[in-house]
């Protein structure tokens, strides 16, 4: 395991140096000037000159490309050039926001959409898995933004029932915060449901088809007992791995939901990093989403290896 | 007619002033026209109250009274991300909008919106031949940060931070030595020529001219250093979220029945409504009629509503390309429908452009130019005239507001004419830098004018002005900083300049008459309207005004108890 571990790690931070240069090379070929885009297009060209010298674009791309790494060996990314201000903190700002949204939206989805699948699984065929099953296929075939649009036109404007902007006051309590950030959570809890129940339905009828579930029944273990001791644990694999990927998607990828909102997660960071050319907030946003997408990665695959003794003894 | 009364004031009033008051009483001009002139060249308030009267004998009608105030509270704005707060170097209206709660200008705001009125200067004057004005400051007004008196000082130094800096409304206007503090309370300006409308450069119409302290430095941000004589405190900024101000306690103006404001930032319009619309922001700085028309009924809204000079310039290359001809800039400008862009557009709420810069809402604009209006035939002879009968071209926009669906309608009306149009909308960082006005920099600048590298063709924004000098001088003099259809031309750089020497309306309309006819015949730009600036307020909320720039006053505004 810790030979395992070893081996992973190594792997991510090869990623991660390979995310870092990928970056560099994106944002250096896109064209465009730095210092007009921060200054604006009416100022002077003396001044765009001034800011390009001052923030280093003008050297050498080897310069520009060791620093950039150096930044990534001791991740202190310098300061935005658009605000001017320490990137770290903005980002970690940002990933704590997409973090509690992530994570409200997946605390809503996955206990139902696993209830849902293991339920479909075991009644297979029968009207309740055919209406679980058509269910999660629409909804999921929708994207986030258009349910966000629909939740916050019916919802909020229309109904006042919740807030249509997921912006909490400062001091807001547990419930304060679950009110503004319910609409943008559920947008993406009804899209992800379709995707984690039909990984659980079929992991569920493939378990249940299996022989030492027949060997359990036959030797008179209830069916509550076979589903909570042998079925979850065996069914739920490939749903944890679905699981591990989507986490990652959720911090960066939400950029529709965030834009309905005007929820200030990463997805807005990253996108307004990108057309600002504010390259320290884009490579800073890029590496920090690629470790929550490793260390999500890992998680599941340390729970799989947990759920799955053969996982963990083929590594041996 | 009282004519004693109005005979007092002849004896008295300047030449300007003359030429004013003679144009009011003889009805060239409106009331609402005179008061404005009246009070950028610096008549008395008592003087033009006595000329309204002798020229009136029924009293103005009282305002119909608003509901009673209610002391204290917030107001949550939606505003645009700001790209900048710097002071000197914003370009943007939520930029303006931030700034401009905190730092204010020698000519502010007047109430109604639509002209200037006293700021930190409290009184104007021109010499005789408008070169040089004098301002005496308002005395009472601080610095938040310190409580340091504002002086005659800090105007100087605000006014050679804007001259270093290149500011486009002050270029060419005043220079380094101009501004001169004649002591803590008056400072006089030098201009490089007479100027009219010299007021209208260092107001609220040219944004950047607010005053900043004697020891500011250039590229602080409002942030950085919280500071300014206006009405709010900025207390937390967060370029991700938003920004909220609190009660300068120490204003020249007063208590503001307000405690604070939270301005919330959004990267889009449509979420700015719905979230409006929802009740979670009480007004919004600035939307568009396509965006916000459910807004425009709505019995809880007040929607500010102001014709301003806002339009769009369609800029085609007189020095080379395919439309060096100006048969083929007029058979462009014979193609487009505008009444149907104003309707598909702004529901209405907007002027008609005659291809001109100078906006109907100027009092020394001429409408005996004949309006150009849509003939694709005569569009057509004249393309064949040029020899030729059909144009490719590219047409390059940025996304910006409904700048994309007029570039549609552009493309879809032009064609029947022979105009084959690509379009090319892209984000407004590239558009700017690569296709609106791109210089040369491997050239010198007297082989290199600015916007050099222009494209051919394209769409590009202009904000509301008071004046139309910016218009003129940037976009359309000879080598000026944002001309991007290269246009040189000796007789509008002449008439340029009698416009800017030009004393009172009568010889400003001549002028601008010269102006007008040049324009509208050698299209160097094409300019289908000038639509109104909107932004709205909840009904709770009253005493809001705003200018076409984004600025949005709230040191008045107060919920309704």
């Amino acid at each position: 395991m810790t030979r395992w571990l070893l081996r992973r790690l190594v792997l991510s931070l090869i990623t991660l140096w390979l995310l870092a240069t990928l970056v560099f090379i994106i944002t250096n070929i896109l064209p465009n000037d730095v210092a007009r885009t921060i200054l604006g297009p009416f100022a002077p060209q003396e001044s765009v000159d001034a800011l390009n010298e001052r923030l280093g674009t003008n050297d050498p791309l080897p310069v520009q490309y060791l620093r950039a790494m150096r930044s990534l060996i001791t991740l202190d990314f310098g300061n935005s050039f658009q605000s001017g201000k320490p990137v770290m903190p903005l980002i970690i700002a940002a990933i704590g926001r997409s973090g509690l949204l992530a994570a409200f939206a997946l605390a809503l989805t996955i206990p139902i959409a696993i209830f849902a699948g293991l339920y479909a699984g075991r009644h297979r065929d029968q009207k309740s898995d055919r209406a679980i099953v058509l269910f999660g296929l629409t909804f999921s075939s929708i994207p986030e933004f258009v349910i966000g649009t629909f939740l916050v036109v019916v919802v909020g404007v229309q109904l006042h029932l919740l807030p249509v902007l997921a912006t909490p006051p400062s001091n807001a309590g547990p419930l304060d915060l679950a009110r503004f950030l319910l609409m943008p959570a559920l947008a993406m809890a009804i899209v992800y449901f379709g995707y984690i129940a039909r990984m659980t339905r079929a992991g569920t009828i493939d378990v249940l088809e299996s022989d030492y579930i027949r060997t359990a029944t036959m030797k008179g273990i209830t069916t509550s007992q076979t589903i909570r001791r042998h079925v979850l644990r065996n069914a739920l694999v490939p749903t944890v791995a679905v699981i591990g990927v989507q986490i990652g998607y959720l911090f960066g990828g939400i950029i529709g939901v965030e834009k309905i909102f005007n929820y200030n997660g990463m997805g807005q960071m990253m996108l307004f990093a990108a057309q600002r050319k504010d390259i320290p907030v884009l490579t800073a946003g890029v590496i920090v989403i690629g470790i929550v997408y490793m260390l999500a990665t890992l998680t599941a695959d340390l729970i799989i290896a947990w759920m799955n003794p053969r996982v963990r003894l083929e590594t041996h | 007619m009282d004519y004693s009364r109005l005979d007092r004031v002849r004896r008295s009033a300047t030449p300007m002033e003359l030429d004013l008051v003679e144009n009011f009483a003889q009805g060239k001009i409106t009331r609402r026209q005179f008061i404005n002139r009246a009070t950028v060249i610096g008549l008395s308030l008592p003087a033009i109250g006595a000329v309204i009267a002798a020229c009136s004998s029924t009293p103005p009608a009282a305002s119909a009274p608003a509901g009673s105030p209610a002391a204290g509270g917030s107001i949550k704005v939606a505003t645009q991300r700001p790209v900048s707060i710097d002071p000197v170097g914003m370009q943007d209206l939520s930029g303006y909008g931030m700034v401009s709660q905190s730092f204010e200008y020698l000519c502010t705001l007047n109430k109604e919106g639509s002209d200037i009125d006293k700021g930190l200067a409290t009184e104007w004057t021109p010499n005789a031949d408008g070169s040089v004005w004098t301002f005496k400051l308002r005395e009472g007004a601080t610095w938040m940060k310190d409580g340091s008196p504002f002086t005659a000082d800090d105007v100087v130094a605000t006014m050679g931070r804007l001259v270093a800096a290149g500011n486009a409304g002050l270029k060419g206007v005043i220079d380094d030595k101009s501004t001169k503090a004649l002591d803590a309370s008056n400072v006089e300006f030098t201009l490089l020529s007479p100027n009219g409308n010299f007021p209208y450069l260092v107001s609220v119409f040219n944004p950047q001219s607010v005053i900043t302290p004697k020891a500011y430095e250039t590229g602080t941000t409002l942030d950085a250093d919280p500071n300014g004589t206006g009405a709010w405190k900025m207390d937390s900024y967060n370029p991700s979220t938003g920004a909220v101000f609190s009660r300068n306690a120490t204003w020249w103006g007063g208590t503001t029945p307000l405690d604070s404001l939270e301005f919330l930032f959004f990267d889009a319009v449509g979420p700015q409504v719905t979230a409006y619309q929802g009740g979670q922001v009480d007004c919004i700085v600035q939307f568009d009629v396509l965006s916000g028309e459910g807004l425009l009924t709505d019995a809880n809204t007040n929607v500010i509503a102001t014709r301003a000079s806002t339009h769009r310039q369609i800029w085609m290359r007189v020095d080379k390309g395919q439309f060096v001809k100006k048969e083929v800039r007029q058979a462009f400008a014979l193609s487009l429908d505008r009444p149907k862009m104003i309707d598909q557009l702004f529901k209405g709420r907007a002027d008609l452009g005659n291809d001109h810069v100078i906006a109907p809402i100027y009092p020394y604009f001429d409408d005996s130019v004949p309006q150009r209006t849509r003939d694709i035939e005569k569009a057509k002879s004249l393309l064949a005239a040029a020899g030729a009968p059909t144009i490719s071209a590219t047409l390059h926009a940025g996304q910006l507001l409904e700048i994309p669906d007029l570039a549609q309608l552009v493309q879809s009306q032009v064609a029947e004419a022979g105009f084959n149009l690509t379009l090319a909308v892209e984000a407004l960082d590239p558009f700017y830098a690569n296709a609106w006005c791109p210089s040369d920099p491997t050239t010198k600048k007297a082989t290199n004018p600015p916007c050099v590298l222009a494209a051919e063709l394209g769409i590009v924004d202009y904000g509301h002005r008071a004046t139309p000098d910016v218009y003129l001088n940037a976009a359309l003099k000879t080598d000026g900083d944002w001309n991007s259809s290269q246009y040189r031309s000796p007789e509008f750089d002449s008439a340029f300049g009698d416009f800017q020497k030009a004393i009172g309306v009568d010889a400003q309309k001549a002028a601008c008459k010269t102006i007008e006819t040049i324009l509208n015949e050698d299209v160097a730009v094409a300019l289908p309207y000038w639509y109104n600036y909107l932004a709205g307020s909840s009904k709770k909320f009253q005493g809001i005004y705003s200018s076409a720039l984004g600025q949005m006053f709230l040191s008045a505004a107060s919920q309704v108890a």
